[in-house]
């Protein structure tokens, strides 16, 4: 039962994935492509989390959580370089 | 005792950037750290010479399985001329460096970059050898844009560029060579390579490290980026880099290609010979066109590589004593050369040889200084560059290697052409006098006249000892091609 | 660039964020972690605060200097080997004391040597973070 959810989950995730990388190469502008890419970490989180369970190992777990603490810094900095490029 | 050759660095590095705001306090921390490395460095050379081969298993891990230290004759010579440089280049850098470089962690990087490139020399572990790798080119990487103008970060970029394409040829040639061998432990490797049935792995993975080590050796065709970058960065550390980076990468090629990768010598060791004549003509006929004196000079570094590599291809007892002589010879003049090439510009304001001159009769001190190393370069009898030149060329003799004989030859002769026109352009002819270009009014100082002094002395005194400095090459020779007390050493639990 | 959502959420996110680099650093001897990671975790949570609210409040939030850091941590991990010097084993030897405590295990140097780590990647990320927002 777990498996099959399991399986759904992780083929929804990568299909969200490859059109999260869509949208990154076609943009149109930059602030779309950055938060496309902060989209991509977010949906990597999660496919990280279900594949921990998937192997049954949670040290992947604490890899997720490493991502989810961190993969926003870029966004932010970009942001702060778009803002300021915008003054 | 080997531990403290890699201590006492990185002690002098973290004490000078803890005391990063004291700058003037550096130059004399930094003197008498160097001159502490090369106390121990004599100190683990006297023990090794007759033989011995030292060994330090760090954190206590047997043999295969943790990092190994191991100083045999061939590391801790390295080790001492590497202790030399860096004590000859610490008196040196007093007039180099100001207080303001020093506070931006000149000398802490130096002693970091002397750090990483004794640990090159005295790993005995193939991935511990790539960290210490990039220990020395992050300090140098750092040290090469202190100055932060255009041209050397240019400079520093192609450098950078280069030797990371190199690290990563090294990474994937050690993850290979781990699928293949299973361990990375230099002397497990040469016991298990030895027993290896299928071969052809070993000799792609031979290629690649090749390829590696031939980029930071500086060796053809992958030298372009030592002449677009070494003239770009501070003389001290033009004259550090040019003595002893490609020599890190020449001692592992010689420590790889006679450990390790010798099951097809006539494959592997027909392309360096190949690589070594190659890598000597392009380097002096490169120098040939050049006008700057420390281009001329890193031109001539290529050249004498090709000499190193020579006595490694041709892989005879006697051609890598004589490989071992050579890099012994060269080091001390290399740096010599660039130190002496500093003091031209801070007297006279410029690089460029057609706007020098007249140095001879102003300084003839100093015209003496430079007679020595050059014409030691050329290979100048009784100088020491002579008998390295010798040994290498005989060597060729006894196995009828006559090709590459011709080659050495050919270029030895042009190696004088240009260290004469050198002398005759910088130290001999009237200075021309232009507008834009006038003499700057400094003096020579005691400060950095000594260690050239110093090196000049060392130059002449291999050269009427060569007896003795060949023994020990030889010695070291020996230890080379035979595997076995090394191994013995490693692996036998040794301590 | 003063963002109230950011300063808000950070107020949440950074304790967290140091938390969990603590955590990395302490269990990193066994587990995945160690001071490298942990180092990074907690220099990223600087590097938010530096962009929230300028370099000079990154700097005072690190308290020291991050060269001195970088300086020290080095220094530390090089402390770390010297016990086991002078209780006559090989350079760097890992001595552990017998107690475990909860959650941090058993005592050691090797702990040092990851705080050292840690201090380094902690010191040198900041560092280079704040020259860049300086200069730009």
């Amino acid at each position: 039962m777990i498996s099959t959810a399991l399986n759904i989950s992780l083929g929804m995730i990568s299909l969200s994935m490859i059109l999260i990388i869509l949208r990154v190469l076609r943009g149109p502008s930059l602030a779309d492509r950055v938060t496309a890419l902060d989209i991509l970490m977010t949906t990597g989180i999660g496919f990280i989390a279900i594949y921990s369970i998937y192997s049954n190992n949670d040290i992947f777990i604490d890899v997720a959580v490493i991502l989810a603490l961190i993969a926003f810094v870029g966004t932010i900095a970009f942001s702060y370089f778009i803002n300021r490029e915008n003054r | 005792m080997i531990i403290s050759i890699l201590i006492i660095p990185l002690l002098g590095g973290i004490i000078l950037l803890l005391s990063s705001k004291r700058p003037r306090w550096h130059f004399t921390v930094n003197f008498l750290v160097s001159s502490a490395s090369l106390i121990a460095a004599v100190i683990v050379l006297t023990q090794t010479v007759s033989g011995r081969i030292l060994t330090l298993q760090i954190g206590n891990w047997p043999a295969p399985f943790g990092i190994t230290l191991v100083a045999d004759l061939l590391s801790s010579v390295m080790v001492l001329l590497t202790a030399i440089i860096g004590w000859a280049v610490a008196i040196y850098a007093n007039k180099y460096v100001n207080a303001h470089q020093a506070g931006e962690g000149f000398f802490a990087l130096m002693q970091l970059m002397l750090f990483g490139i004794y640990g090159a020399f005295l790993t005995g572990d193939m991935f511990n050898l790539y960290v210490w790798f990039e220990v020395l080119l992050i300090a140098s990487f750092s040290l090469m844009t202190l100055g932060s103008t255009s041209r050397q970060t240019e400079g520093a970029f192609k450098y950078v560029l280069l030797n990371l394409v190199a690290s990563a040829f090294f990474l994937v040639g050690i993850g290979l060579l781990y699928g293949v061998a299973g361990t990375l432990n230099m002397a497990d490797l040469a016991r298990k390579a030895a027993m290896m049935e299928n071969t052809i792995v070993l000799q792609t993975v031979a290629l690649i490290f090749m390829v590696s080590f031939g980029i930071k050796a500086a060796v053809f065709p992958l030298y372009f980026w030592l002449p677009a970058s070494y003239h770009t960065a501070p003389i001290p550390v033009a004259a550090i880099f040019a003595g002893l980076l490609t020599k890190v990468g020449v001692y592992a090629l010689i420590r790889v290609f006679s450990l390790i990768f010798i099951h097809d010598t006539n494959f592997t060791h027909t392309i360096l010979l190949i690589v070594a004549g190659l890598t000597m003509l392009s380097g002096v006929i490169g120098a040939a066109a050049q006008n700057d004196f420390r281009r001329i000079l890193s031109f001539h570094i290529i050249s004498q590589i090709g000499y190193m590599i020579m006595g490694l291809a041709l892989f005879t007892p006697l051609a890598v004593a004589g490989a071992v002589f050579y890099i012994i010879h060269h080091i001390i003049v290399k740096s010599n050369l660039f130190l002496i090439a500093g003091i031209v510009e801070r007297i006279h304001g410029s690089f460029d040889v057609s706007r020098l001159g007249d140095v001879y009769k102003k300084w003839p001190l100093l015209a003496l200084l430079f007679f020595i190393p050059a014409f030691s370069l050329a290979g100048i009898p009784p100088l020491s560059g002579f008998w390295a030149k010798l040994t290498v060329i005989k060597a060729g003799l006894d196995i009828r290697q006559f090709a590459i004989v011709f080659v050495a030859l050919g270029v030895g002769l042009l190696t004088i052409f240009s260290m004469t026109k050198i002398w005759a352009q910088v130290f001999w002819k009237e200075q021309p006098i232009t507008k834009e270009h006038r003499n700057t009014g400094n003096n020579p100082v005691w400060m950095e006249l000594i260690p050239v002094a110093f090196l000049a002395l060392l130059t002449i005194i291999i050269g009427l000892l060569a007896g003795p400095v060949f023994e020990i090459s030889n010695r070291a020779a020996e230890q080379l091609l035979n595997h076995k007390p090394y191994i013995e050493a490693v692996l036998g639990g040794g301590r | 660039m003063r963002s109230l959502i950011l300063n808000t959420a950070l107020r949440f996110i950074a304790p967290i964020m140091f938390l969990f680099s603590f955590f990395l650093l302490v269990r990193g001897h066994n587990n995945p972690g160690g001071g490298f990671i942990a180092g990074l975790v907690a220099a990223a949570a600087i590097t938010l605060y530096t962009l929230s609210s300028g370099v000079s409040y990154g700097r005072r939030l690190l308290q020291i200097d991050a060269r001195l850091l970088t300086g020290s941590g080095l220094l530390l991990a090089l402390i770390s080997g010297i016990p086991a010097i002078t209780s006559g084993q090989s350079f760097m030897t890992g001595l552990w004391l017998e107690k475990t405590i909860i959650v941090i295990g058993k005592l050691g140097t090797p702990i040092l040597f990851d705080a050292g780590v840690f201090m380094v990647v902690l010191g040198i990320t900041s560092n280079i973070i704040f020259e860049l927002m300086e200069h730009n």
